[in-house]
């Protein structure tokens, strides 16, 4: 493509502007993923030289450290102690002596049966004192993957622990070396709420993030390259598997035993990024107008109708949500008016499969969404509109700036600059959206094409539905396929992230950070 | 009260930035010195690493013959006067100023001795209950000095106190400083951009540059001896006029010849180049404004100008000429020198003739921009 | 100079007098055992329209009374100032009636399905989810329009249910998490807003990432770990406070959005005062923080009252351990059931929401402060 300079860019018509413009969004596409790639590249060689720098320092230090040194990398803490920095040998003892005793007790049972993700099921064994065959539990898969996953977390701990242990005897020489004396255990203790503060704030959430978020999420990815669902549980019924891409296959294939996954999964894909784009943006721009409707000069009485609307927010969502979705059933409220009002004749079936293509029961869904989303809007764009600097309207009042053209050319561009990352997170919260579309309508109306895949496919299930649905209900024959809903996880996440990816390095206010200070 | 040493110290930024380079410096008790230059120069950088703000990332610096580099802030017995005053909001002038005492668990009734003796020295003691947004900027200034008065500290700590508060309040609380520092008599280190503060406030003052020390020195040997063309055209308002000529020597004197002019330099330079024995050839000259005068057209160093602006400042005039080729210069005439008739034909367009005096001209390396005569 | 009484706040005390009165006389009408005035349509039935209009009227109405009063207190409004604006265009004042409309029917729209809502909670018979608001209208008016509302719902939701069980499950899990996510929350912000260390970037990077998973999908091994720990099932309170408040770390963002507004210099100010690292986070930041310790709080009280799927999940069936969410739901799960529980479910909703409501209302100034914040730090 034709790249054209400052000047000769001013020079082309509106259109061939806009043609520019967006010409050379996509052609921008590819290059900010090979800049990605390129990212991902060099951070592999940092992390490699610095594993490089690591061992060659951790030789070096042994060779030229001096014997409390070098028997500190069989004890850890054993520097530490004989120089006189009791708390810190002690705790690294402690941690040393607790890693030991785990891989002896169970780490090393575990580690050795991941691979096989456990040998024996559950099955018959004769009892002789009864004399008859009584069901026997084998190994438990479940439980082999989540303590071979703890396990390998535990290494990596152990690992990083030992480092910092050759480097505290590395530092300790050096400082005795120049004539310095070494930190007490007071001094340590003194320092976790001085300059060390940081790791006092940050080791509860830490490993509150590690163990409920991060572990889980490693599980589950490692899931979606097994059979585990709720018949091959693991341990009651039967042991389950690695086995590989194969899931990845199926929802992605044609067919599969009559069931079109890859159509399925098309389908609600589709249909999550549209509603994720309308919910987004008709709460957006509404909000927006309603927020200035609101902040108009001259209207009287601002607090109240903002009040009315955030009152809306206070009560949980659930409430709402229930209650408007049954007022638009067949006998609900809002039919019970229809009727009233003469405007039909007949129950109108909001959230029925009228149409065989769920059209309705989709426009209701993103229509309530807007009931639910605009209070929030509104105050999200009545807080900004106020910062909204006044110079800027005075100046194009005076430049002969119409009602209008103020909006477009100063508050929008305002607004769109600096809610742009808001935006972003908004869209994605929304392909996520669970509550709204469960509580409304569960996912449905049914899907009777899709009826064969798991999880009871309806029009309104985005994909988080789906795998809730998946997780918790599952197919007759199969159970709920835990591994389905692994592989369907990766893949939002996978949306989600390309998404994020290329908004987040397009977005006005990342690039041109003070384009509106 | 103590001597503050800087022996190679270094600091480099995360992203490989390197914001001061090797600094050494040797503060003397009771001395006042300050860091001058241009924004990004390192100047903050250097004091807050004093402070203990910033790790410092090479050499070390001493208090008082102690090294302090592994020592937090609170640790080093340092005040510090903040550019935005860092008043705390939530709590009164009096609890301001009280803060540091509290935290050492002063007795507090020497606390409020303490506090109410630095009030009545800085004039504030009657907002001692209001909350610091009640205050105006040189209030508030106030407070903030307060502050730091009643630590006893050992050196005294000011990142561009003065810098937000306006031209007329700047000049009431630089002299106020002056008397402070003589009623603290204490090691003051001050950081300010404004080489007017630097030359009423410093007894030396270090003038940096990217991170570098381009000269430390008294106030007058900066300005009367700079050692780089960069203390020289940072030293000195208006700027010094720079213009590349010819250095020549004939017999026993030298030469300039700016514009086909042929100007002599005697005097105290003329003796030093003498003295250096400079060969002479291209040079930058330079000429600070007040050192260019009105001369007659008829002298043998007159050099033609036509004038394009006339600033009027009340005691001097500062005009704004260019010569035949086209070279701007400034000129800065004591309104007092001149007849009224003069005055009334400074008019943009006259025809005027200067000349540059001899005796305070400064020659520069046109490549390196160190002073010839150093 | 003589002060003038403002036209409109005269206009809105008659308006909001006439509808004051005009809608409690529709209410008061409806409820009568001999309506004061009778009425004969073949479609405007009595039970849709009537109470609601009467109530949105009355509701309507003591706004208007509301600003009406105030606006008399603040009546000290430069008449010459008026006497400018009288000069304004016609077509601002046309424009400003639209949006008056239309910020009225807005104000309806979102405030009708509450308003059903309460008023179905009084209703009696029938039980289960109609068209109506009260009975059918056919019925009603063969009947001589006999009350049937009556606070039957709440004391069977007090006696027969499970519904206090769970109220207080979800009262104990808000306060609880309400407290420890603010702590967790309000040190990791401070933490990522204040200090330099080299795991900084890659931390808050790392969390980015994470939260573009879907959280639904630790729910399945969240389950089975906490069953194993005796924190599942009938033991689902202690396990959700688990569960919430361990990840709570990842909600940092809004706080330390803020965190970012107080001056470094403060810090810096206090750590020369002599201030260790940990006296400047709760003498100087924290006192600087209300607004957004509170937002914090509020909005970690409030979470645990709409959470339904980990609830859900994690007590699995087990009608002691539910959350209001789960068992609010769960009378609504079948068509049968929503017909026996429905005005029982209303009333529920309604003693769920008004504490929350009041809560909400008092501490609103918090709320907006953090929630604009956040949006713009985005």
């Amino acid at each position: 493509m034709k790249h054209y300079s400052d000047l000769e860019y001013l020079q082309l018509s509106k259109g061939k502007r806009f043609g520019y413009r967006v010409a050379s969004f996509f052609t921008g596409i590819p290059k900010a993923l090979w800049n990605f790639v390129k990212k991902i590249g060099n951070i592999l060689k940092n992390a490699g030289l610095a594993v490089a720098n690591e061992a060659k320092d951790i030789v070096s230090t042994f060779v030229q450290g001096d014997w409390k040194t070098k028997v500190s990398y069989l004890v850890m803490g054993f520097g530490c102690l004989a120089r006189g920095q009791i708390l810190r040998g002690l705790l690294f003892l402690l941690f040393e002596a607790v890693f030991i005793g785990y891989m002896i007790i169970t780490g090393g049972y575990y580690l050795s049966m991941l691979p096989s993700l456990g040998k024996v099921g559950p099955h018959t064994e004769y009892n002789a004192i009864l004399d008859v065959d009584v069901p026997v539990h084998g190994d438990n898969s479940f439980k082999i993957l989540l303590y071979g996953v703890l396990t390998i977390f535990f290494i990596i701990a152990f690992v990083y622990t030992w480092r910092v242990n050759v480097k505290q005897n590395k530092i300790a020489e050096q400082i005795l070396k120049s004539g310095k004396k070494l930190k007490s255990g007071k001094d340590d203790l003194r320092s976790l709420v001085d300059d060390q503060f940081h790791k006092t704030l940050l080791a509860l959430p830490s490993i509150g993030i590690l163990i409920f978020t991060v572990m889980p999420i490693v599980f589950m990815i490692l899931v979606a390259f097994t059979n585990y669902s709720s018949i091959n549980d693991g341990y009651e019924t039967n042991l389950f598997h690695w086995v590989g891409f194969k899931n990845f296959e199926t929802i992605f294939s044609w067919d599969v035993g009559g069931v079109n996954y890859a159509a399925t999964f098309g389908e609600i894909l589709t249909w999550t990024l549209l509603w994720a784009f309308f919910a987004t943006f008709t709460n957006y721009f509404l909000g927006i107008l309603v927020a200035m409707m609101i902040n108009k000069k001259g209207i009287h009485l601002k607090k109240v109708w903002r009040t009315i609307l955030i009152m809306t927010i206070a009560i949980p969502q659930f409430i709402s949500l229930l209650y408007v979705s049954k007022m638009f059933t067949l006998n609900g409220l809002f039919n019970g008016l229809l009727l009233d009002l003469g405007i039909t004749k007949q129950a109108v079936d909001f959230w029925g499969n009228t149409d065989n293509s769920g059209l309705l029961a989709r426009i209701m869904v993103i229509i309530i969404n807007i009931w639910i989303g605009i209070p929030y809007l509104m105050l999200i764009a009545t807080g900004i509109l106020m910062n909204i600097p006044a110079d800027l309207y005075e100046s194009a009042k005076i430049d002969g700036a119409s009602g209008w053209k103020q909006f477009s050319k100063i508050t929008l561009p305002y607004m769109l600059f600096i809610t742009g990352p808001y935006l972003l997170t908004s869209f994605t919260g929304n392909m996520n959206n669970f509550n709204v579309i469960y509580l409304l309508t569960g996912g449905g109306p049914t899907n009777a094409v899709r009826s064969g895949a798991s999880g009871s496919v309806g029009f309104t299930d985005l994909l988080i539905t789906w795998l809730f649905k998946i997780t918790t209900s599952g197919s007759s024959d199969k159970g709920s396929e835990y591994y389905l809903a692994s592989v369907i996880g990766i893949l939002v996440f996978l949306v989600v992230s390309i998404i994020s990816l290329i908004v987040y390095g397009l977005l006005p206010s990342v690039k041109n950070e003070e384009d509106f200070q | 009260m103590a001597s503050v040493k800087l022996t190679n110290v270094k600091k480099v930024y995360d992203n490989n930035v390197v914001a001061v380079h090797d600094f050494n410096l040797d503060i003397k008790d009771k001395e006042f010195v300050v860091f001058v230059g241009p924004s990004g120069c390192g100047k903050s950088t250097t004091l807050r690493m004093v402070a203990g703000l910033e790790e410092i990332s090479g050499g070390t610096v001493e208090i008082d013959g102690e090294v302090v580099n592994d020592l937090q802030p609170k640790d080093r017995n340092i005040a510090m006067v903040f550019q935005n005053y860092a008043l705390y909001p939530h709590m009164s002038v009096y609890d301001n100023i009280a803060f540091s005492l509290r935290l050492q668990k002063v007795p507090e009734d020497v606390i409020y001795n303490k506090v109410t003796n630095a009030a009545e020295i800085l004039g504030i003691t009657e907002y001692l209950m209001r909350k610091p947004r009640a205050l105006s900027g040189g209030q508030r200034q106030r407070v903030a000095i307060g502050r730091a008065m009643v630590r006893d500290s050992k050196v005294f700590l000011m990142d561009e106190p003065l810098s937000n508060l306006d031209a007329k309040l700047r000049n009431q609380m630089r002299a106020e400083i002056i008397l402070l520092r003589q009623k603290l008599d204490t090691t003051f280190i001050y950081v300010t951009h404004d080489q007017t503060e630097a030359m009423t406030l410093g007894d030396r003052i270090v003038i940096m540059k990217d991170g570098y020390i381009m000269q430390v020195g008294t106030p007058t040997e900066v300005f009367e001896m700079p050692e780089n063309l960069f203390v020289a055209e940072f030293i000195g308002a208006p700027k010094m006029n720079v213009l590349r000529t010819n250095l020549m020597k004939a017999g026993d004197k030298y030469y300039v010849t700016p514009f086909g002019a042929k100007l002599v330099v005697d005097g105290e330079k003329g003796d030093l180049l003498k003295k250096k024995q400079v060969a002479g050839g291209e040079v930058l000259l330079g000429v600070r404004p007040e050192h260019i005068v009105l001369a007659d057209p008829k002298d043998e160093g007159a050099i033609p100008v036509t004038l394009e602006v006339n600033e009027m400042m009340g005691s001097e005039l500062h005009l704004h000429v260019y010569t035949e080729d086209g070279t701007r210069l400034i000129v800065r005439i004591p309104t007092i020198d001149l007849t009224p008739e003069q005055r009334e034909g400074m008019v943009t367009g006259a025809k005027l003739y200067v000349t540059f005096e001899g005796k305070v001209m400064h020659f520069f390396n046109p490549e390196t921009e160190k002073n010839l005569l150093f | 100079m003589k002060k003038k009484l403002p036209l409109g706040a005269i206009i809105s005390l008659i308006l909001g007098i006439i509808f004051v009165l005009g809608g409690c006389f529709l209410l008061a009408n409806r409820f009568m055992p001999e309506p004061l005035w009778s009425y004969n349509s073949a479609y405007l039935t009595d039970n849709f329209l009537f109470i609601l209009f009467g109530a949105l009227a009355a509701f309507i109405g003591i706004l208007l009374l509301v600003y009406a009063f105030s606006s008399f207190k603040r009546n000290n409004v430069d008449n010459e100032k008026m006497k400018q604006h009288m000069g304004m265009k016609a077509t601002s004042r046309i424009s400003n009636t639209v949006i008056y409309v239309l910020l009225i029917l807005i104000s309806i729209v979102w405030l009708v399905p509450f308003i059903c809502i309460v008023i179905q909670s009084f209703r009696i018979q029938p039980t289960g989810m109609t068209r109506y608001l009260f009975e059918n209208p056919e019925a009603g008016l063969k009947e001589g329009l006999a009350i049937k509302f009556g606070f039957d719902n709440y004391v069977r939701l007090f006696t027969q249910t499970q519904f206090p069980k769970w109220y207080l499950n979800t009262f104990i899990i808000a306060i609880i998490v309400a407290v420890v996510q603010t702590i967790i929350v309000l040190c990791m912000s401070y933490t990522l807003s204040r200090f330099r260390f080299k795991l900084r970037k890659p931390m808050m990077q790392f969390m980015l990432i994470l939260g573009m998973f879907p959280g639904m999908l630790s729910m399945i091994i969240l389950y089975q770990v906490l069953k194993d720990l005796g924190l599942a099932l009938d033991n689902a309170v202690p396990g959700l406070i688990l569960v919430y408040v361990a990840s709570s770390g990842m909600g940092y963002y809004v706080s330390k959005g803020f965190f970012d507004t107080i001056p470094k210099a403060l810090d810096e100010a206090a750590r020369i005062d002599g201030a260790t690292r940990a006296q400047v986070l709760y003498k100087i930041i924290l006192p600087l923080s209300k607004p957004i310790v509170i937002y914090t709080v509020l909005s970690a009280f409030m979470g645990p009252w709409g959470d339904f799927v980990f609830a859900r999940y994690i007590s699995n069936g087990r009608i002691g351990a539910y959350n209001v969410a789960v068992g609010l739901q769960s009378w609504l799960a079948t068509t049968t059931m929503a017909m026996e529980n429905y005005t029982m479910f209303c009333a529920g909703g309604v003693i769920v929401a008004i504490p929350i409501v009041i809560l909400f209302m008092c501490l609103q100034r918090y709320y907006v402060e953090g929630v604009t914040g956040g949006a713009v730090k985005g």
